[in-house]
Protein backbone atom coordinates (compact mmCIF):
# COMPACT_ATOMS: atom_id res chain seq x y z
CA UNK A 1 0.00 0.00 0.00
CA UNK A 2 2.89 1.93 1.04
CA UNK A 3 4.41 1.93 -2.48
CA UNK A 4 0.85 2.63 -3.96
CA UNK A 5 0.74 6.28 -2.16
CA UNK A 6 4.63 6.83 -2.71
CA UNK A 7 3.91 5.94 -7.12
CA UNK A 8 1.23 8.59 -7.24
CA UNK A 9 2.61 11.57 -5.35
CA UNK A 10 0.94 13.65 -7.68
CA UNK A 11 -2.74 15.04 -6.69
CA UNK A 12 -5.39 13.79 -9.69
CA UNK A 13 -7.30 16.54 -11.54
CA UNK A 14 -10.42 15.19 -9.89
CA UNK A 15 -8.96 16.28 -6.47
CA UNK A 16 -8.61 19.45 -7.53
CA UNK A 17 -11.84 20.25 -8.95
CA UNK A 18 -13.52 18.64 -5.98
CA UNK A 19 -11.11 21.01 -3.62
CA UNK A 20 -12.87 23.47 -6.29
CA UNK A 21 -16.12 23.22 -5.85
CA UNK A 22 -16.09 22.45 -2.07
CA UNK A 23 -14.69 25.74 -2.05
CA UNK A 24 -17.69 27.22 -3.93
CA UNK A 25 -19.95 25.83 -1.74
CA UNK A 26 -18.12 27.75 1.24
CA UNK A 27 -18.03 30.92 -0.02
CA UNK A 28 -22.18 30.85 -1.13
CA UNK A 29 -23.09 29.63 2.19
CA UNK A 30 -20.33 31.84 3.85
CA UNK A 31 -23.00 35.00 4.42
CA UNK A 32 -26.49 33.17 5.52
CA UNK A 33 -24.64 30.73 7.48
CA UNK A 34 -21.63 32.72 9.02
CA UNK A 35 -24.45 35.30 10.09
CA UNK A 36 -26.28 32.54 11.85
CA UNK A 37 -23.43 31.18 13.55
CA UNK A 38 -22.46 34.77 14.72
CA UNK A 39 -25.92 36.13 15.95
CA UNK A 40 -27.50 32.70 16.89
CA UNK A 41 -24.96 29.84 17.72
CA UNK A 42 -22.31 32.63 19.53
CA UNK A 43 -24.60 33.75 21.94
CA UNK A 44 -26.90 30.19 22.44
CA UNK A 45 -23.24 29.38 23.61
CA UNK A 46 -23.11 32.09 26.07
CA UNK A 47 -26.55 31.34 27.24
CA UNK A 48 -25.27 27.95 27.96
CA UNK A 49 -22.37 28.89 29.74
CA UNK A 50 -23.48 31.33 31.66
CA UNK A 51 -26.00 29.28 32.86
CA UNK A 52 -23.33 27.42 34.76
CA UNK A 53 -21.98 30.66 35.84
CA UNK A 54 -19.18 31.19 33.27
CA UNK A 55 -19.01 34.18 31.10
CA UNK A 56 -20.80 36.09 34.21
CA UNK A 57 -21.46 40.06 33.66
CA UNK A 58 -20.99 42.16 36.84
CA UNK A 59 -19.77 39.33 38.74
CA UNK A 60 -16.74 37.01 39.11
CA UNK A 61 -16.91 34.43 36.63
CA UNK A 62 -16.46 30.64 38.22
CA UNK A 63 -18.23 26.93 37.14
CA UNK A 64 -20.82 26.91 39.05
CA UNK A 65 -24.28 24.66 38.98
CA UNK A 66 -25.61 27.12 41.91
CA UNK A 67 -27.97 29.01 39.37
CA UNK A 68 -29.76 25.66 38.66
CA UNK A 69 -30.11 24.80 42.38
CA UNK A 70 -31.89 28.57 42.45
CA UNK A 71 -34.07 27.30 39.70
CA UNK A 72 -35.12 24.61 41.57
CA UNK A 73 -35.14 25.94 44.84
CA UNK A 74 -37.48 28.39 44.14
CA UNK A 75 -41.14 27.95 43.51
CA UNK A 76 -41.93 30.71 41.63
CA UNK A 77 -39.01 29.30 38.66
CA UNK A 78 -40.36 26.19 39.32
CA UNK A 79 -43.98 27.38 38.84
CA UNK A 80 -43.31 28.99 35.77
CA UNK A 81 -42.14 25.75 33.97
CA UNK A 82 -45.16 23.90 34.89
CA UNK A 83 -46.60 26.99 34.19
CA UNK A 84 -45.88 26.71 31.11
CA UNK A 85 -45.71 23.53 30.64
CA UNK A 86 -49.61 23.20 31.21
CA UNK A 87 -50.51 25.72 29.06
CA UNK A 88 -48.59 24.74 26.05
CA UNK A 89 -50.10 21.20 26.20
CA UNK A 90 -53.45 22.56 26.37
CA UNK A 91 -53.13 24.86 23.55
CA UNK A 92 -51.62 22.04 21.71
CA UNK A 93 -54.24 19.37 22.31
CA UNK A 94 -57.38 21.73 21.63
CA UNK A 95 -56.23 23.04 18.55
CA UNK A 96 -54.96 19.75 17.14
CA UNK A 97 -58.50 18.64 17.85
CA UNK A 98 -59.82 21.70 16.34
CA UNK A 99 -57.62 21.61 13.13
CA UNK A 100 -58.27 17.73 12.71
CA UNK A 101 -61.69 18.31 12.30
CA UNK A 102 -61.44 21.64 9.86
CA UNK A 103 -58.92 20.10 7.80
CA UNK A 104 -60.84 17.29 6.76
CA UNK A 105 -64.22 18.88 6.31
CA UNK A 106 -61.83 21.50 4.29
CA UNK A 107 -61.05 17.91 1.68
CA UNK A 108 -65.05 18.44 1.29
CA UNK A 109 -66.39 20.88 -2.25
CA UNK A 110 -69.22 23.14 -0.59
CA UNK A 111 -69.86 26.20 -1.76
CA UNK A 112 -67.57 29.35 -0.80
CA UNK A 113 -65.10 26.91 0.26
CA UNK A 114 -62.04 29.10 -1.50
CA UNK A 115 -63.17 31.79 0.51
CA UNK A 116 -62.73 30.03 3.38
CA UNK A 117 -59.48 28.52 2.63
CA UNK A 118 -58.22 32.14 2.34
CA UNK A 119 -60.10 33.32 5.73
CA UNK A 120 -58.84 30.96 7.91
CA UNK A 121 -55.34 31.96 6.90
CA UNK A 122 -55.55 35.24 8.15
CA UNK A 123 -54.54 34.65 11.75
CA UNK A 124 -50.89 33.28 10.30
CA UNK A 125 -50.31 36.85 9.44
CA UNK A 126 -51.78 38.47 12.76
CA UNK A 127 -49.07 39.63 15.06
CA UNK A 128 -49.83 37.52 18.56
CA UNK A 129 -50.42 41.73 20.15
CA UNK A 130 -53.24 42.14 17.81
CA UNK A 131 -54.36 38.62 18.42
CA UNK A 132 -54.25 39.54 21.82
CA UNK A 133 -56.34 42.37 21.84
CA UNK A 134 -58.61 41.19 18.91
CA UNK A 135 -59.69 38.34 21.17
CA UNK A 136 -59.51 40.63 24.08
CA UNK A 137 -61.92 42.64 23.08
CA UNK A 138 -64.21 39.80 23.17
CA UNK A 139 -63.74 37.93 25.98
CA UNK A 140 -62.56 40.37 28.42
CA UNK A 141 -65.07 41.09 31.07
CA UNK A 142 -65.97 44.34 29.42
CA UNK A 143 -66.26 42.93 25.75
CA UNK A 144 -69.01 41.99 23.29
CA UNK A 145 -69.82 38.50 24.80
CA UNK A 146 -70.56 40.34 28.36
CA UNK A 147 -72.11 42.97 26.91
CA UNK A 148 -74.32 40.89 24.70
CA UNK A 149 -74.94 38.20 27.78
CA UNK A 150 -75.76 41.08 30.06
CA UNK A 151 -79.66 42.07 28.83
CA UNK A 152 -80.12 38.16 30.02
CA UNK A 153 -78.95 38.07 33.43
CA UNK A 154 -76.00 36.15 32.48
CA UNK A 155 -72.84 36.60 34.69
CA UNK A 156 -69.61 36.09 31.86
CA UNK A 157 -66.79 34.45 33.79
CA UNK A 158 -63.46 36.27 34.09
CA UNK A 159 -61.50 34.88 31.48
CA UNK A 160 -58.57 36.79 31.27
CA UNK A 161 -55.65 37.49 33.54
CA UNK A 162 -57.42 34.52 35.45
CA UNK A 163 -55.10 31.95 37.56
CA UNK A 164 -55.67 28.91 34.56
CA UNK A 165 -54.70 30.67 32.30
CA UNK A 166 -57.56 30.31 30.44
CA UNK A 167 -57.31 33.70 27.97
CA UNK A 168 -54.06 32.98 27.34
CA UNK A 169 -55.16 29.14 26.17
CA UNK A 170 -57.84 30.74 24.11
CA UNK A 171 -55.62 33.62 22.21
CA UNK A 172 -53.10 31.23 21.61
CA UNK A 173 -55.22 28.29 20.42
CA UNK A 174 -56.91 31.21 17.96
CA UNK A 175 -53.21 31.89 16.70
CA UNK A 176 -51.97 28.39 16.10
CA UNK A 177 -55.37 26.60 14.49
CA UNK A 178 -54.34 28.04 11.25
CA UNK A 179 -50.95 27.14 11.35
CA UNK A 180 -52.12 23.26 12.02
CA UNK A 181 -54.79 23.16 9.45
CA UNK A 182 -52.19 24.38 7.00
CA UNK A 183 -49.94 21.78 7.74
CA UNK A 184 -52.77 19.07 8.29
CA UNK A 185 -54.63 19.70 5.35
CA UNK A 186 -51.92 19.61 2.79
CA UNK A 187 -51.06 15.93 4.35
CA UNK A 188 -54.82 15.47 3.99
CA UNK A 189 -55.13 16.40 0.50
CA UNK A 190 -52.47 13.88 -0.79
CA UNK A 191 -54.19 10.84 0.90
CA UNK A 192 -55.46 9.01 -2.28
CA UNK A 193 -59.10 9.19 -3.18
CA UNK A 194 -59.05 6.04 -3.26
CA UNK A 195 -58.63 4.63 -0.18
CA UNK A 196 -61.43 6.91 1.20
CA UNK A 197 -63.83 5.45 -1.26
CA UNK A 198 -63.07 2.05 -0.85
CA UNK A 199 -63.30 2.25 2.78
CA UNK A 200 -66.93 3.95 2.61
CA UNK A 201 -68.17 1.02 -0.53
CA UNK A 202 -67.13 -1.57 2.06
CA UNK A 203 -69.86 -0.06 4.37
CA UNK A 204 -67.25 2.54 6.89
CA UNK A 205 -68.76 5.14 8.29
CA UNK A 206 -67.39 8.84 7.77
CA UNK A 207 -66.64 9.12 11.42
CA UNK A 208 -64.56 5.31 10.90
CA UNK A 209 -63.04 6.66 8.04
CA UNK A 210 -61.77 9.75 9.40
CA UNK A 211 -60.42 7.83 13.06
CA UNK A 212 -59.31 4.46 10.99
CA UNK A 213 -57.80 6.42 7.89
CA UNK A 214 -57.57 9.54 7.61
CA UNK A 215 -56.11 10.24 11.25
CA UNK A 216 -53.53 7.65 10.91
CA UNK A 217 -52.52 8.52 7.39
CA UNK A 218 -52.28 11.83 8.44
CA UNK A 219 -49.77 11.09 11.55
CA UNK A 220 -46.60 12.39 10.00
CA UNK A 221 -48.32 15.46 9.64
CA UNK A 222 -50.17 15.28 13.48
CA UNK A 223 -46.46 15.21 14.81
CA UNK A 224 -45.07 17.48 12.98
CA UNK A 225 -47.57 20.11 13.85
CA UNK A 226 -48.30 19.40 17.35
CA UNK A 227 -44.19 20.16 18.31
CA UNK A 228 -44.37 23.10 16.14
CA UNK A 229 -47.26 24.51 17.86
CA UNK A 230 -45.97 22.88 21.19
CA UNK A 231 -42.18 23.95 21.14
CA UNK A 232 -43.63 27.87 20.34
CA UNK A 233 -46.04 28.30 22.74
CA UNK A 234 -43.84 27.08 25.51
CA UNK A 235 -41.80 29.84 25.20
CA UNK A 236 -44.31 32.20 24.22
CA UNK A 237 -43.89 35.81 25.68
CA UNK A 238 -46.11 38.58 24.09
CA UNK A 239 -49.56 37.01 24.97
CA UNK A 240 -48.42 35.63 28.53
CA UNK A 241 -47.27 38.54 29.72
CA UNK A 242 -50.30 40.69 28.79
CA UNK A 243 -52.80 37.92 29.36
CA UNK A 244 -51.25 36.29 32.24
CA UNK A 245 -52.10 36.46 36.23
CA UNK A 246 -49.66 37.67 38.46
CA UNK A 247 -49.01 34.27 39.49
CA UNK A 248 -47.93 31.67 38.10
CA UNK A 249 -46.22 33.36 35.75
CA UNK A 250 -45.07 32.31 31.93
CA UNK A 251 -41.71 30.93 31.54
CA UNK A 252 -40.46 33.48 29.12
CA UNK A 253 -41.85 36.28 31.18
CA UNK A 254 -40.01 35.08 34.36
CA UNK A 255 -36.83 35.48 31.97
CA UNK A 256 -37.81 38.92 30.34
CA UNK A 257 -38.05 40.12 34.48
CA UNK A 258 -34.92 38.78 35.07
CA UNK A 259 -32.81 40.33 32.25
CA UNK A 260 -34.99 43.77 32.04
CA UNK A 261 -36.06 44.75 36.07
CA UNK A 262 -33.00 43.02 37.88
CA UNK A 263 -30.17 42.76 34.43
CA UNK A 264 -29.80 39.19 36.35
CA UNK A 265 -28.72 37.61 33.22
CA UNK A 266 -27.46 34.54 34.75
CA UNK A 267 -30.18 33.10 36.10
CA UNK A 268 -32.36 34.06 32.87
CA UNK A 269 -29.85 32.17 31.20
CA UNK A 270 -30.27 29.15 33.03
CA UNK A 271 -33.79 28.86 32.79
CA UNK A 272 -32.92 29.88 29.10
CA UNK A 273 -31.09 26.55 28.61
CA UNK A 274 -33.80 24.52 30.70
CA UNK A 275 -36.23 25.68 27.41
CA UNK A 276 -33.95 25.00 24.84
CA UNK A 277 -33.12 21.98 26.08
CA UNK A 278 -36.81 20.60 26.36
CA UNK A 279 -37.32 21.76 22.57
CA UNK A 280 -33.96 20.05 21.63
CA UNK A 281 -35.29 16.19 23.28
CA UNK A 282 -38.94 17.14 21.72
CA UNK A 283 -37.05 17.54 18.39
CA UNK A 284 -35.06 14.43 18.60
CA UNK A 285 -37.91 12.32 19.81
CA UNK A 286 -39.54 13.50 16.63
CA UNK A 287 -36.62 12.78 14.16
CA UNK A 288 -36.60 9.51 15.83
CA UNK A 289 -40.13 9.24 15.49
CA UNK A 290 -40.33 10.03 11.95
CA UNK A 291 -37.59 7.78 10.92
CA UNK A 292 -39.81 4.90 12.77
CA UNK A 293 -42.67 6.21 10.84
CA UNK A 294 -40.84 6.35 7.34
CA UNK A 295 -38.96 2.76 7.70
CA UNK A 296 -43.16 1.40 8.35
CA UNK A 297 -43.97 2.99 5.11
CA UNK A 298 -41.51 1.30 3.26
CA UNK B 1 -61.25 17.10 -5.57
CA UNK B 2 -64.73 15.33 -5.11
CA UNK B 3 -64.82 13.73 -1.78
CA UNK B 4 -68.57 12.65 -0.97
CA UNK B 5 -67.36 10.54 1.83
CA UNK B 6 -68.39 12.64 4.73
CA UNK B 7 -71.65 14.39 3.60
CA UNK B 8 -73.34 12.95 0.47
CA UNK B 9 -76.09 15.96 -1.37
CA UNK B 10 -76.28 19.10 -1.96
CA UNK B 11 -78.24 20.20 1.41
CA UNK B 12 -75.33 18.84 3.61
CA UNK B 13 -72.79 20.97 1.39
CA UNK B 14 -74.77 24.15 2.21
CA UNK B 15 -75.05 23.02 5.42
CA UNK B 16 -71.29 22.73 6.10
CA UNK B 17 -70.86 26.09 3.88
CA UNK B 18 -73.46 27.88 6.65
CA UNK B 19 -71.32 26.38 9.33
CA UNK B 20 -67.87 27.37 8.14
CA UNK B 21 -69.37 30.92 7.37
CA UNK B 22 -70.77 31.08 10.75
CA UNK B 23 -67.73 30.49 12.83
CA UNK B 24 -65.49 32.26 10.89
CA UNK B 25 -67.21 35.33 11.22
CA UNK B 26 -67.44 34.28 14.83
CA UNK B 27 -64.00 34.15 15.59
CA UNK B 28 -62.57 36.41 12.51
CA UNK B 29 -64.62 39.00 11.40
CA UNK B 30 -66.48 40.03 14.36
CA UNK B 31 -63.31 40.95 16.14
CA UNK B 32 -61.82 42.47 13.21
CA UNK B 33 -64.90 44.97 13.34
CA UNK B 34 -64.98 45.68 16.93
CA UNK B 35 -61.51 46.36 16.69
CA UNK B 36 -62.13 48.62 13.98
CA UNK B 37 -64.96 49.97 16.00
CA UNK B 38 -62.84 50.70 18.71
CA UNK B 39 -60.41 52.91 16.87
CA UNK B 40 -62.99 55.15 16.01
CA UNK B 41 -64.61 55.50 19.72
CA UNK B 42 -65.07 59.43 20.13
CA UNK B 43 -62.77 59.57 23.41
CA UNK B 44 -65.35 62.47 24.85
CA UNK B 45 -68.18 60.17 25.24
CA UNK B 46 -66.15 56.60 25.61
CA UNK B 47 -67.41 53.29 25.00
CA UNK B 48 -68.86 51.48 27.99
CA UNK B 49 -70.93 48.60 28.83
CA UNK B 50 -73.52 47.55 28.25
CA UNK B 51 -73.47 49.54 24.60
CA UNK B 52 -72.80 46.49 21.61
CA UNK B 53 -71.82 49.31 19.66
CA UNK B 54 -70.29 53.03 20.05
CA UNK B 55 -72.50 55.71 20.47
CA UNK B 56 -70.74 58.57 19.03
CA UNK B 57 -67.88 57.59 16.61
CA UNK B 58 -65.37 60.12 15.63
CA UNK B 59 -61.81 60.31 13.99
CA UNK B 60 -60.23 61.76 17.11
CA UNK B 61 -57.79 58.90 17.84
CA UNK B 62 -56.51 58.59 14.27
CA UNK B 63 -55.86 61.72 14.43
CA UNK B 64 -53.76 61.28 17.58
CA UNK B 65 -51.11 59.70 14.92
CA UNK B 66 -50.59 63.03 13.98
CA UNK B 67 -50.43 64.94 17.38
CA UNK B 68 -48.95 62.25 19.59
CA UNK B 69 -44.98 61.58 18.65
CA UNK B 70 -45.00 58.72 20.22
CA UNK B 71 -47.39 56.98 17.38
CA UNK B 72 -46.31 58.82 14.90
CA UNK B 73 -42.68 57.98 15.43
CA UNK B 74 -43.13 54.41 16.27
CA UNK B 75 -44.50 54.01 12.83
CA UNK B 76 -41.77 55.65 11.32
CA UNK B 77 -39.48 53.49 12.97
CA UNK B 78 -41.20 50.28 11.72
CA UNK B 79 -41.39 51.36 8.38
CA UNK B 80 -37.73 52.24 8.32
CA UNK B 81 -36.42 49.14 9.77
CA UNK B 82 -38.50 46.73 8.04
CA UNK B 83 -37.35 47.20 4.29
CA UNK B 84 -33.78 47.77 5.56
CA UNK B 85 -33.97 44.15 7.25
CA UNK B 86 -35.43 43.00 4.37
CA UNK B 87 -32.77 44.00 1.63
CA UNK B 88 -30.35 42.48 4.38
CA UNK B 89 -31.75 39.17 4.52
CA UNK B 90 -32.30 39.22 0.64
CA UNK B 91 -28.79 40.06 0.06
CA UNK B 92 -27.68 36.97 2.86
CA UNK B 93 -30.10 35.09 1.71
CA UNK B 94 -29.37 34.91 -2.53
CA UNK B 95 -25.73 32.68 -2.54
CA UNK B 96 -26.41 30.55 0.65
CA UNK B 97 -30.19 29.81 -1.18
CA UNK B 98 -27.97 28.83 -3.95
CA UNK B 99 -26.14 26.66 -2.32
CA UNK B 100 -28.85 25.36 -1.07
CA UNK B 101 -31.04 24.76 -3.64
CA UNK B 102 -28.75 23.50 -6.25
CA UNK B 103 -25.64 22.19 -5.02
CA UNK B 104 -25.13 19.11 -3.87
CA UNK B 105 -23.58 19.90 -0.33
CA UNK B 106 -22.00 17.86 2.56
CA UNK B 107 -23.44 17.94 5.75
CA UNK B 108 -26.47 19.41 4.24
CA UNK B 109 -28.86 17.95 7.05
CA UNK B 110 -27.10 19.73 9.63
CA UNK B 111 -26.79 22.59 7.72
CA UNK B 112 -30.66 22.61 7.73
CA UNK B 113 -31.29 22.10 10.85
CA UNK B 114 -28.83 25.42 10.94
CA UNK B 115 -31.27 27.64 9.31
CA UNK B 116 -34.11 25.92 10.86
CA UNK B 117 -32.88 26.59 14.65
CA UNK B 118 -34.20 30.07 14.98
CA UNK B 119 -37.33 29.47 14.09
CA UNK B 120 -38.07 27.08 16.14
CA UNK B 121 -36.00 28.43 19.13
CA UNK B 122 -38.27 30.47 21.23
CA UNK B 123 -37.62 33.83 20.67
CA UNK B 124 -37.24 35.07 24.59
CA UNK B 125 -34.10 32.42 24.32
CA UNK B 126 -32.50 34.15 21.39
CA UNK B 127 -33.16 37.41 22.67
CA UNK B 128 -31.49 36.70 26.12
CA UNK B 129 -28.54 35.73 24.46
CA UNK B 130 -28.31 38.84 21.77
CA UNK B 131 -29.28 41.13 24.36
CA UNK B 132 -26.28 40.28 26.72
CA UNK B 133 -24.22 40.13 23.56
CA UNK B 134 -25.01 43.17 22.35
CA UNK B 135 -24.91 45.08 24.93
CA UNK B 136 -20.98 44.45 25.15
CA UNK B 137 -20.89 45.17 21.80
CA UNK B 138 -22.45 48.70 22.58
CA UNK B 139 -25.38 47.97 19.91
CA UNK B 140 -28.11 47.62 22.64
CA UNK B 141 -30.87 50.35 22.34
CA UNK B 142 -29.99 51.52 18.62
CA UNK B 143 -31.60 50.80 15.34
CA UNK B 144 -28.48 48.61 13.89
CA UNK B 145 -29.14 46.43 17.28
CA UNK B 146 -32.65 46.13 16.63
CA UNK B 147 -32.03 45.17 12.49
CA UNK B 148 -29.55 42.64 13.38
CA UNK B 149 -31.56 40.68 15.74
CA UNK B 150 -34.29 41.22 13.24
CA UNK B 151 -32.54 39.29 10.60
CA UNK B 152 -31.44 36.20 12.93
CA UNK B 153 -35.48 35.11 13.26
CA UNK B 154 -36.34 36.36 9.78
CA UNK B 155 -33.47 34.97 7.42
CA UNK B 156 -34.34 31.68 8.28
CA UNK B 157 -37.68 31.75 5.82
CA UNK B 158 -35.77 34.29 3.07
CA UNK B 159 -33.42 31.18 2.77
CA UNK B 160 -35.98 28.65 2.58
CA UNK B 161 -38.28 30.17 0.41
CA UNK B 162 -35.30 31.15 -1.47
CA UNK B 163 -33.83 27.41 -2.08
CA UNK B 164 -37.07 26.31 -2.82
CA UNK B 165 -37.27 28.46 -5.73
CA UNK B 166 -33.91 27.60 -7.06
CA UNK B 167 -34.83 24.33 -6.47
CA UNK B 168 -37.33 24.26 -8.70
CA UNK B 169 -35.52 26.07 -11.72
CA UNK B 170 -34.89 23.67 -14.74
CA UNK B 171 -31.37 22.51 -15.23
CA UNK B 172 -32.29 23.06 -18.66
CA UNK B 173 -32.30 26.35 -18.92
CA UNK B 174 -28.67 26.85 -16.63
CA UNK B 175 -26.95 24.36 -19.43
CA UNK B 176 -28.54 26.05 -22.23
CA UNK B 177 -27.46 29.79 -21.30
CA UNK B 178 -23.61 27.68 -20.44
CA UNK B 179 -23.64 26.12 -24.33
CA UNK B 180 -24.97 29.18 -25.57
CA UNK B 181 -21.32 30.83 -23.69
CA UNK B 182 -22.59 32.93 -20.55
CA UNK B 183 -19.97 32.87 -17.33
CA UNK B 184 -21.80 32.60 -13.69
CA UNK B 185 -21.93 36.36 -13.40
CA UNK B 186 -23.94 37.27 -16.76
CA UNK B 187 -25.60 33.37 -15.78
CA UNK B 188 -26.35 34.79 -12.32
CA UNK B 189 -27.84 38.19 -13.61
CA UNK B 190 -29.99 37.28 -16.77
CA UNK B 191 -30.78 34.23 -16.00
CA UNK B 192 -30.91 32.81 -12.62
CA UNK B 193 -32.25 35.84 -10.86
CA UNK B 194 -34.92 36.79 -12.87
CA UNK B 195 -36.40 33.10 -12.53
CA UNK B 196 -36.15 32.72 -8.83
CA UNK B 197 -38.05 36.66 -9.06
CA UNK B 198 -41.22 35.24 -7.89
CA UNK B 199 -39.50 33.30 -4.90
CA UNK B 200 -37.33 36.98 -4.12
CA UNK B 201 -40.36 38.40 -3.80
CA UNK B 202 -42.74 35.86 -1.75
CA UNK B 203 -39.45 36.01 0.81
CA UNK B 204 -39.22 39.51 0.67
CA UNK B 205 -43.10 39.99 1.45
CA UNK B 206 -42.93 37.56 4.71
CA UNK B 207 -39.43 39.29 5.79
CA UNK B 208 -40.93 42.58 5.75
CA UNK B 209 -44.44 41.57 7.08
CA UNK B 210 -41.74 39.71 9.96
CA UNK B 211 -40.16 42.76 10.34
CA UNK B 212 -43.09 44.48 10.88
CA UNK B 213 -44.74 41.99 13.75
CA UNK B 214 -41.36 40.96 15.21
CA UNK B 215 -41.58 41.74 19.25
CA UNK B 216 -39.56 39.90 21.73
CA UNK B 217 -36.46 40.82 20.39
CA UNK B 218 -36.94 43.81 19.55
CA UNK B 219 -38.56 44.73 22.90
CA UNK B 220 -35.50 42.75 24.96
CA UNK B 221 -32.61 44.56 22.63
CA UNK B 222 -34.16 47.72 21.35
CA UNK B 223 -35.77 48.92 24.85
CA UNK B 224 -36.48 52.22 25.51
CA UNK B 225 -35.35 53.89 22.85
CA UNK B 226 -35.92 51.77 19.82
CA UNK B 227 -39.90 51.76 19.76
CA UNK B 228 -41.63 50.00 16.70
CA UNK B 229 -45.63 49.72 16.78
CA UNK B 230 -45.76 46.16 18.11
CA UNK B 231 -43.66 47.83 21.15
CA UNK B 232 -46.22 50.58 21.34
CA UNK B 233 -48.87 48.30 21.24
CA UNK B 234 -47.55 46.02 24.36
CA UNK B 235 -47.41 49.39 26.26
CA UNK B 236 -51.08 50.53 25.52
CA UNK B 237 -52.24 46.92 26.16
CA UNK B 238 -50.61 45.98 29.62
CA UNK B 239 -47.78 48.50 30.38
CA UNK B 240 -48.99 51.26 31.85
CA UNK B 241 -53.20 51.76 32.08
CA UNK B 242 -54.71 49.62 29.08
CA UNK B 243 -55.54 52.53 26.10
CA UNK B 244 -57.69 50.44 23.92
CA UNK B 245 -58.63 53.20 21.73
CA UNK B 246 -55.07 53.81 20.64
CA UNK B 247 -54.19 50.07 21.07
CA UNK B 248 -56.69 50.17 18.43
CA UNK B 249 -55.43 52.37 15.90
CA UNK B 250 -51.86 50.60 16.61
CA UNK B 251 -53.39 47.92 15.66
CA UNK B 252 -55.37 48.54 12.43
CA UNK B 253 -51.40 50.10 11.15
CA UNK B 254 -50.38 46.75 12.02
CA UNK B 255 -52.91 44.74 10.45
CA UNK B 256 -53.95 46.47 7.11
CA UNK B 257 -50.73 46.12 5.49
CA UNK B 258 -50.19 42.61 6.24
CA UNK B 259 -53.68 41.64 5.21
CA UNK B 260 -53.60 43.31 2.12
CA UNK B 261 -50.10 41.70 1.31
CA UNK B 262 -51.37 38.50 2.67
CA UNK B 263 -54.22 38.97 -0.23
CA UNK B 264 -51.85 39.76 -2.56
CA UNK B 265 -49.97 36.52 -1.97
CA UNK B 266 -52.58 34.38 -1.95
CA UNK B 267 -53.19 35.38 -5.20
CA UNK B 268 -49.82 35.80 -6.92
CA UNK B 269 -47.54 33.26 -4.98
CA UNK B 270 -47.24 29.50 -5.22
CA UNK B 271 -48.57 27.36 -2.47
CA UNK B 272 -44.72 25.94 -2.15
CA UNK B 273 -43.55 29.36 -1.04
CA UNK B 274 -45.61 29.66 1.16
CA UNK B 275 -44.76 25.77 2.85
CA UNK B 276 -41.33 26.74 2.57
CA UNK B 277 -41.88 29.38 4.88
CA UNK B 278 -44.20 28.20 7.03
CA UNK B 279 -41.63 25.14 7.89
CA UNK B 280 -42.55 22.43 7.43
CA UNK B 281 -40.10 20.65 10.12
Amino acid sequence: MAQFAAAIPQVTRAQVRRRREWLIDLVLLAPGLGYLLVFMCVPLVQVALRGFGLLAIGEPSQFTLGLYREVLANKIDRDSIIFSLYFALGTTVISLILSLVISALLQIKFPGRYIISVLYKIPLVVPSLVAAFLVLTIIDQGGIISRALLPYGVEWPELVHDRYGLGIILVLVWHNVPIMTVILSAVMSGIPHDVTAAARNLGASPWQVFRNITVPLSLPGISAASLLVFIGVFGAFSIPSLLGAAYPKAIAVVMSNEVLDRANWGLASALGTIVTALSAILLYVYYRLIRHQEAALR
Amino acid sequence: MNRTWAMGGTPGRWLLAVGFFGVASLVLIIPLIVGVLWSLVNPDVGWFPPAIVPSSLSLANWRAMLSVPEIGQAFVMSFLIAPIVTLLCAALALPTGYALGRRQLRARRTIELLVLAPIILPGIVLATGLGSMFIRLGLSHTVTGVVLVQTVVLLPFMIRIVAATFEGVPQDLIDAARNLGASPWPLARDVLIPLVRPGLFAGGLFTFIGSLEEFVLTFIVGMPYVQTLPVLLWAYLGGRSSIFTYAAVVTMVLLVPTIVLMFVAERTLKQEYLAAGFGKV
